[in-house]
């Protein structure tokens, strides 16, 4: 289908060909619904919960991006978007094999294959700051990929007895495995896939990327693959639970989460460029994600559940800061002021999204954050509790001052060279991801809680 | 006995990369490296699957990737590094000190099974860190990308430990991966070349807080 892309000419077909293939997607996710959890189509792919959820995520967010880039594409028609297209199709398709494959290699394959593909997307506008960040965020993910092939190839050498890297076989043998060489290879994967991640020491591209990216880039680099570098985090640490290491490796994910907190709630709080704050914010949440499963016991329900919220609510808040690039042209914070005003829908949707992300009472990722806290009491690690709620405040606070004066201060007049109106493209794909974050947080349905439950007892039955 | 021979003579273009500033020579003796490389899954294995990764080592490495290398710097027109971030003779310095450590390091690591050669672990360390040391130490694109494919060298000697017990078709999926890493490299080191007018990384300082 992408390599389709590569011959039809004509940017129109184009984007038809995209929007079909992406809801072609996203029914055949829906049709896996009623089926089992556990799918084995062979030995290499196969579903399992938490593979299932994920897709779920990706599927939704490339739709809603991918009806939100017919309107944002027409606005950029300087160069032909052949390359992004076929890009962003393989991208779709590179994130699908993600969650599939069931063979660490093949995990390994298709995480590499979508830094390359995303990279292409990053540069899209050819600025110098777009190739500087494409550049950085190149060669730091593949360096971070490389060590994490390394991981793989020294689990590889410690499951030496049982000669094979499936999931599923390390998994029963996981009391088997050499101690010493599995110790060795989950500290490079780890690095590895949190570089992916972009948990704190190795975090540096991605306020980078995520700032200069277009913004329906940055909408499903920041939810969809952040899940799917969180799904091999996760598959590492289901690797540690079942050969009984959670002592080893538990405080290695709680030191990772606060630094990832801290760092973030650092630079958010200086900061004048709105969509390289997201890109901390992201640091942030994942930073949340690794955080509820080193505490373990509900704070890996808690995780998933906020993994799916944060997914959804970057989604909805970078085609926001898309929205606002097309009206102000600028991403300066100061800037843009006053959006309520003229532009109601986009206003409304900055503020809703800003409460969502910052953990506002009726939203999910608040339940998500209060079980964490939970979690942190409950097993006694005070310093973590203390520095915890310290930057979540310190975020909270950073965030509001920048965006309630976006969204509500007034209007400066004579700076306006964008475009003058919302349109149905442009506002559309907002209310999608509106409807989809009131049933993934408040009214949470049945499926999609017994879906999070199994995904959590993959590492909870330990 | 030649395993040992062909493991040093992969070190060796390591070491002296480490301490050139000719990008041309740099590319050849890489190519050298992976030519060495290619013949030593037929030393351990030999078989059909080690001869199958040899041929795809020898087509990837030897021929395609230092040829677009080749394109790359005659495109951009630059011939040597200018000002590495460390000098070269501290480079040479530290790689001899990266190799003693990865010495140390295999020699507290046992492996579960039968050794093949006890120099191939250590060499493998060495590898790995040598392009590390080249990929953090120098400002020009073309270097960091050959730091890189020199750090993916030392990760295959790794994997050659296990060829028995890894599918072919994942083998290769890891090398194709790591061919179409190279050309997105040349093709973003040819976008920084027409906006900044060098391929310097030098010039990638506008984003910052």
């Amino acid at each position: 289908m992408a390599a389709a892309i590569f011959l039809i000419p004509q940017d129109r077909f184009k984007k038809i060909i995209l929007l079909l293939t992406s809801s072609g997607h996203l029914l055949a996710t829906v049709s896996l619904w009623p089926m089992p959890r556990d799918i084995q189509f062979n030995s290499f792919l196969g579903f399992d919960a938490l593979s299932q959820l994920i897709l779920n995520l990706i599927s939704i967010l490339f739709f809603v991006v991918s009806i939100y880039l017919i309107s944002y594409l027409k606005e950029k028609r300087r160069r032909s978007n052949r390359i992004f297209i076929g890009c962003l199709l393989c991208l779709l398709a590179a994130m699908t094999l993600v969650t599939m494959s069931r063979h660490m290699g093949l995990l390994w394959i298709a995480i590499a294959a979508t830094t390359l593909l995303s990279a292409p997307l990053i540069n899209y506008y050819r600025t110098p700051q777009s190739i500087e960040a494409a550049w950085k965020y190149l060669l730091i993910s593949s360096l971070g990929i490389a060590l994490g092939l390394l991981g793989t190839l020294f689990l590889a050498i410690s499951a030496i007895s049982i000669k094979t890297v499936f999931l599923g076989d390390i998994l029963n043998n996981a009391t088997v495995l050499s101690p010493s060489w599995l110790k060795l290879s989950i500290i490079f994967l780890l690095v590895g896939y949190g570089t992916k991640m972009g948990l704190a020491p190795m975090h540096t591209w991605k306020p980078d990327a995520y700032g200069e990216a277009p913004s329906p880039v940055g909408a499903l680099m920041s939810g969809a693959l952040t899940g799917c570098a969180f799904l091999a985090v996760f598959r590492v640490a289901q690797i540690c639970f079942h050969a009984h290491l959670q002592r080893f490796v538990m405080p290695i994910f709680i030191l990772l989460g606060i630094l990832s907190l801290g760092i973030s709630a650092v630079f958010i709080l200086g900061q004048k460029d709105f969509k390289r704050m997201l890109g901390y914010s992201s640091v942030e949440h994942m930073g949340i994600l690794v955080l509820g499963i080193g505490l373990g016991g509900g704070g890996i329900w808690a995780s998933l559940f906020h993994m799916v919220n944060n997914a959804f609510a970057k989604g909805l808040i970078f085609l926001v800061s898309g929205n606002l690039n097309q009206i102000f042209r600028t991403k300066r914070i100061e800037n843009i002021q006053g959006v309520i005003h003229r532009f109601p829908i986009t206003g409304i949707c900055l503020i809703i999204g800003f409460l969502v992300i910052t953990g506002f009472p009726p939203f999910g990722i608040f339940y998500s954050e209060l079980l964490i806290l939970k979690e942190a009491i409950m097993t006694r690690q005070y310093m973590v509790v203390l520095f915890y709620l310290l930057f979540l405040s310190v975020i909270f606070f950073g965030y509001a001052r920048i965006v309630l004066n976006m969204a509500l201060g007034q209007p400066k007049e004579g700076h306006h060279h964008g475009i003058k109106e919302e349109n149905f493209f442009m506002v559309m794909p907002l209310i999608i991801l509106l409807l989809v974050l009131f049933f993934s947080g408040i009214f949470v349905p049945g499926p999609l809680y017994s879906l999070i439950d199994d995904a959590s007892a993959l590492l909870e039955g330990m | 006995m030649w395993l040992e021979l062909a493991l040093v003579l992969i070190i060796l273009p390591g070491i002296i990369i480490l301490g050139n500033n000719r990008l041309g020579t740099i590319i050849q003796l890489f190519a050298l490296q992976s030519l060495v490389l290619s013949t030593i899954p037929l030393l351990i294995h030999p078989g059909i699957h080690a001869f199958v990764m040899a041929v795809a080592t020898v087509i990837l490495k030897v021929f395609l990737m230092p040829a677009m290398l080749f394109w790359a710097i005659r495109h951009v027109s630059i011939r040597r590094e200018v000002q590495p971030l460390i000098g070269y003779g501290k480079t040479l310095i530290l790689g001899g000190l990266l190799i003693g450590v990865a010495f140390l390091i295999s020699s507290k690591l046992d492996l579960p099974d039968k050794e093949i050669s006890n120099l191939l672990i250590p060499s493998a360390f060495s590898i790995v860190m040598i392009g590390f040391l080249l990929l953090v130490s120098r400002f020009k694109a073309i270097t960091q990308v050959i730091g890189y494919l020199i750090m993916e060298n030392g990760i295959f000697l790794f994997a050659l430990l296990l060829l028995e017990k890894t599918p072919l078709l994942v083998e290769m999926g890891i090398l194709l991966d790591i061919f179409v890493a190279v050309l997105v490299m040349g093709i973003i080191i040819n976008h920084i070349n027409q906006e900044f007018g060098s391929a310097s990384t030098i010039n990638l300082k506008n984003l910052k807080d």
